[in-house]
């Protein structure tokens, strides 16, 4: 690596080199009997370099061949790709509880153990299809530039998810929980998923219109991707995003507070520096419903004359693989902060609305715009405060900035969702909900 | 290769081992507006391993060679801890051995084109919406991946096989006021270079549609009969339909599966569905899949009823049906899983004049824009669409979404058109993408749509 890097130094201005290595396990069952195990042993080698202004990218699984991956970038540098910004002479980085070394001790059948368990609990309390599943991975990131920043983390990551589906619908019930070493899916977390399995097996049809919707965790990727692609330095600089003139208006409901914090190291996935070497920090997103930033990379930043917030990450809403994309601006450490209410409390307010606990088409639709237009599956449609049973056949559809600002309430406790982020169920009034009958 | 490759197997003892490596070429050039924000070549590599023994089966993806062993041990234990602690031994069809070598003919093969020229033709093509001032941005890429697979398995199968896979694909953003649109665009296919070039057309008629969509109402929700133009068509076969034609997606949902039964009455008399990889010149063509098994035509909906499924060696097994050639992974990365090649509705005797004329009064909707599936229910969206009042086509409008059931809606397929197309741009997310998942089909009716309108 170092090597590398020297031969860069001397052909361009600057030069970053970024290493993974990661391994990781999988097993899944599926109709609550042992389906897949899989394993992963991936490692990488990427290589920036800026010259007169201009970027060069270019990657490797294997670094034998030095001379070959330093060509790559040189060629790649004739295009004239821009890069105006200078990288990072980060020396250290916060030091993060990042590894717990009993993740590596983590063996399949440790993981096919605790699958097996929750499949064992759901299947005795319902009468749904199970599925459940467990993996670990362990991995290495090493971040090196010529401007003397050399910087290695070394992360673990273990959880298990499982999904109650509703026989013959395919649809289900699901939950997840993550941290740094395997812990138990706790029993409330279990019994919440029956608790809702059992009250969503009928099958009602309610006439549509404008009624209280509650987010849970698996459909917050709604509202989540657009927040993100609202609050992007990327979609300000582009001119798609409407909050680009917002900063310190009220765009959201007063009880909607989100923050950014990578260094929070109570979860797993946390952050010292991103993936360009810039040091992490707390970033204040929303508060009280009021803009207060945007986020950025190196680049984003440079163009609208703002520092880089350090949320240069390799990989978007889409994922990607760390070694074979360009760095990026992305929120990966969200926080929805919770409120006072229990999950039981909220469904107690909804005097007509459904539960949203599975979504489909959240990744399509105006999205810079907060457009969304979702098929609900499932759903469960509560009358009165009261679970009546499933929905058949129900889209919700808005736009994020009239739902959030329409918040009723957050509840009490935050789940792991999409990409990293923690949130609450959030319960909004007059989404409007479009049936069949 | 393959010496190297069966080396690597030498010490495992196992009743059944295959092994697939991969080099994966790829180019990349992207402009974000008028900037160019990523030109670049590379090459990457790696290994996959999977075991079946005594009933028990697992993989390995591994990037370095050097860590072969560790990788065949790992899978070979990993197997063992499955069959110790599974009920129902997996099992796999049998396939005969092959050994061959097959690479696609290719208009123009683009490995030979310099970076230079593709450079200057995705230019061209980005400057076209960019003429226009409504336009603020595009997203705008050039994409070509070069997969050299080598598989090899102990029943002694060799294969080899290329693919190559071109397109330039993105979005173009429109504002006016407060109201931004985008529409997609995409260009491409698997058989080289020559199908992105000579494509202004297709760039000229997003950039009037998007401009267009400024002036479009918004999609008052309901439900609506409506004319579903290829494009749409075959989204709606891929995600309404095609998953669950996926035996992997069935096999471990009892209730689905009972009514996934070969001879189910599914769909209206008029509803054929197939899925076909073995065209040359499609997105979706292959010869072999990533188990070795030669990919075939599968009649999917014969006159609405259930007659064949996609399968890979362990579902075919289970189900006691034929084997399809239909496991396929993203890359080296990957495992293979059941994915659809080329899944299209077949045509059927009616022109558009003559759908419209039965349709009356409903919506005209074009373009896909995304969908998913989950269980019975799917969802997605429409680029732009008009409304239709007594047979004629009326305003433009936008902002469209769909929703429905399966079961229900394979029913509510009235009318189905003779012009069939199948997609140049593909992309399927399972867990692993698949950027040659190619669909189709001609103007179709479907009554009682849900729209969700936004």
């Amino acid at each position: 690596m170092e090597k590398l890097l020297e031969m860069a130094r001397k052909s361009a201005d600057q030069a970053e080199v970024f290493s993974t290595e990661q391994s990781s396990s999988s097993v899944s069952f599926q109709d609550a009997k042992l389906y897949d195990i899989r394993t992963n042993f991936l490692s990488g080698v990427s290589l920036r370099i800026i010259k007169d202004g201009r970027l060069g990218f270019a990657y490797t699984r294997n670094l034998k061949d030095r001379q070959g991956l330093l060509d790559n970038a040189l060629d790649s540098l004739r295009g004239g790709v821009e890069a105006h910004y200078g990288l990072p002479d980060t020396r250290v980085g916060k030091s993060l509880a990042t590894y717990d070394p009993a993740a590596s001790k983590l063996s399949s059948a440790d993981l096919a153990g605790e699958a097996k368990r929750i499949c064992e609990i759901l299947k005795a309390a319902s009468a749904g299809e199970i599925m459940a599943g467990a993996y670990v991975s362990v991995d290495s990131l090493r971040v090196l530039n010529s401007r003397g920043a050399d910087l290695s983390q070394r992360n673990s990551i273990a959880g298990s998810y499982s999904s109650i589906i509703f026989p013959g619908s395919g649809s289900g019930i699901s939950r997840e929980v993550r941290s740094r070493a395997m812990v138990k899916m706790p029993d409330n977390l279990i019994a919440e998923m029956t608790d809702l399995f059992k009250q969503g097996q009928k099958t009602v049809q309610p006439k549509g219109g404008r009624m209280k919707v509650l987010f849970m965790p698996e459909s917050m990727i709604t509202l989540l991707w657009r927040i993100v692609s609202g609050l992007s330095g990327r979609s300000v600089y582009e001119k798609i995003s409407p909050n680009a003139a917002r900063l310190g208006q009220r765009i959201f409901s007063p009880k909607l507070t989100i923050y950014d914090d990578p260094l929070n190291d109570a979860h797993p996935g946390a952050r010292a520096w991103d993936d360009e070497g810039v040091p992490c920090r707390k970033l204040s997103l929303i508060e009280q419903g009021v803009l207060k930033g945007f986020f950025y990379d190196l680049k984003y930043a440079k163009k609208m004359g703002a520092a880089s917030t350090g949320h240069g990450y390799r990989g978007d809403i889409w994922g990607g693989d760390p070694v074979t994309v360009k760095p990026g601006p992305f929120l990966g450490h969200l926080f929805v902060e919770p409120g006072p209410a229990s999950l039981a409390k909220l469904i107690s307010q909804m005097d007509r609305g459904i539960i949203i606990e599975g979504v489909m088409g959240a990744h399509s639709g105006n999205i810079p715009n907060g457009d969304y237009s979702i098929g609900i599956g499932p759903g469960l449609y509560v009358e009165n405060g009261q679970i009546v049973g499933r929905v058949k056949d129900a889209m919700a559809a808005g736009n994020i900035y009239e739902t959030l600002s329409n918040v009723v309430e957050a509840g009490d406790t935050l789940y792991p969702s999409f990409e990293g982020a923690r949130v609450p169920p959030l319960l909004c009034e007059g989404v409007s909900v479009t049936t069949k009958a | 290769m393959f010496d190297k490759m069966e080396k690597m197997l030498a010490g495992a003892k196992a009743d059944y081992i295959d092994i697939r490596y991969e080099e994966v070429k790829e180019t990349a050039i992207g402009f974000s507006g008028k900037e160019l924000t990523t030109l670049s070549a590379n090459a990457s590599d790696g290994f996959v391993v999977r075991v079946l023994d005594r009933g028990g089966m697992a993989s390995v993806a591994f990037t370095r060679p050097e860590e072969a062993e560790a990788a065949v041990r790992a899978a070979a234990e990993n197997a063992s801890l499955f069959s110790r602690n599974t009920a129902k031994p997996v099992r796999m069809a049998k396939a005969g051995s092959v050994r061959d070598t097959f690479a696609p003919k290719l208009g123009e093969d683009p490995r030979l084109i310099p970076m230079e020229e593709k450079l200057e033709l995705l230019r061209k093509y980005n400057n076209i919406p960019l003429a226009q001032p409504k336009v603020v941005t595009t997203s705008i890429a050039y994409s070509e991946v070069y997969r050299k697979k080598y598989y090899l398995n102990s029943e002694g199968s060799r294969i080899q096989e290329d693919l190559l896979t071109t397109s330039i694909r993105g979005l173009i953003t429109a504002k006016e006021g407060s109201l931004t649109q985008n529409i997609r665009v995409g260009i491409g296919g698997s058989d080289g270079f020559g199908a992105i070039r000579g494509q202004e057309r297709h760039f000229e008629e997003k950039t009037k549609l998007v401009l267009d969509l400024l002036s479009a109402e918004p999609v008052k929700s309901g439900s609506y009969n409506c004319i579903l133009n290829p494009s749409l068509a075959g989204v709606f076969a891929h995600e309404a339909f095609g998953h669950f034609s996926e035996a992997d997606i069935v096999e471990t949902l009892p209730a689905m599966r009972e009514k996934m039964m070969l001879g189910a009455k599914l769909g209206n008399g008029i509803l054929n569905i197939i899925d076909d990889a073995t065209q040359p010149g499609q997105l979706g063509f292959y010869k072999y899949d990533d188990e070795g098994v030669a990919v075939r035509p599968v009649q999917l909906i014969k006159d609405g009823v259930l007659s064949g499924r996609l399968h890979s060696r362990r579902t075919a097994a289970e189900f006691g049906e034929p084997l399809s050639g239909h496991c396929v992974a993203e890359d080296y990365r990957y495992a293979p899983i059941v994915r659809m090649g080329t899944i299209y509705i077949q045509p059927g005797e009616k022109r558009f004049e003559e759908l419209l004329q039965s349709l009356g009064d409903g919506l005209y909707l074009l373009d896909a824009k995304g969908g998913q599936t989950s269980g019975e229910n799917f969802t997605f969206g429409a680029n732009y669409g008009y409304e239709v009042r007594q047979g004629k086509l009326g305003r433009m409008v936008r902002d469209i979404n769909i929703s429905g059931n399966l079961y229900q809606t394979l029913m509510d397929i009235s009318s189905v058109g003779s012009d069939l197309r199948l997609s140049q741009v593909g992309g399927c997310g399972k867990g692993q993408s698949n950027i040659r998942s190619c669909n189709g089909g001609p103007h179709i009716i479907i009554d009682n749509l849900i729209v969700g309108g936004i």
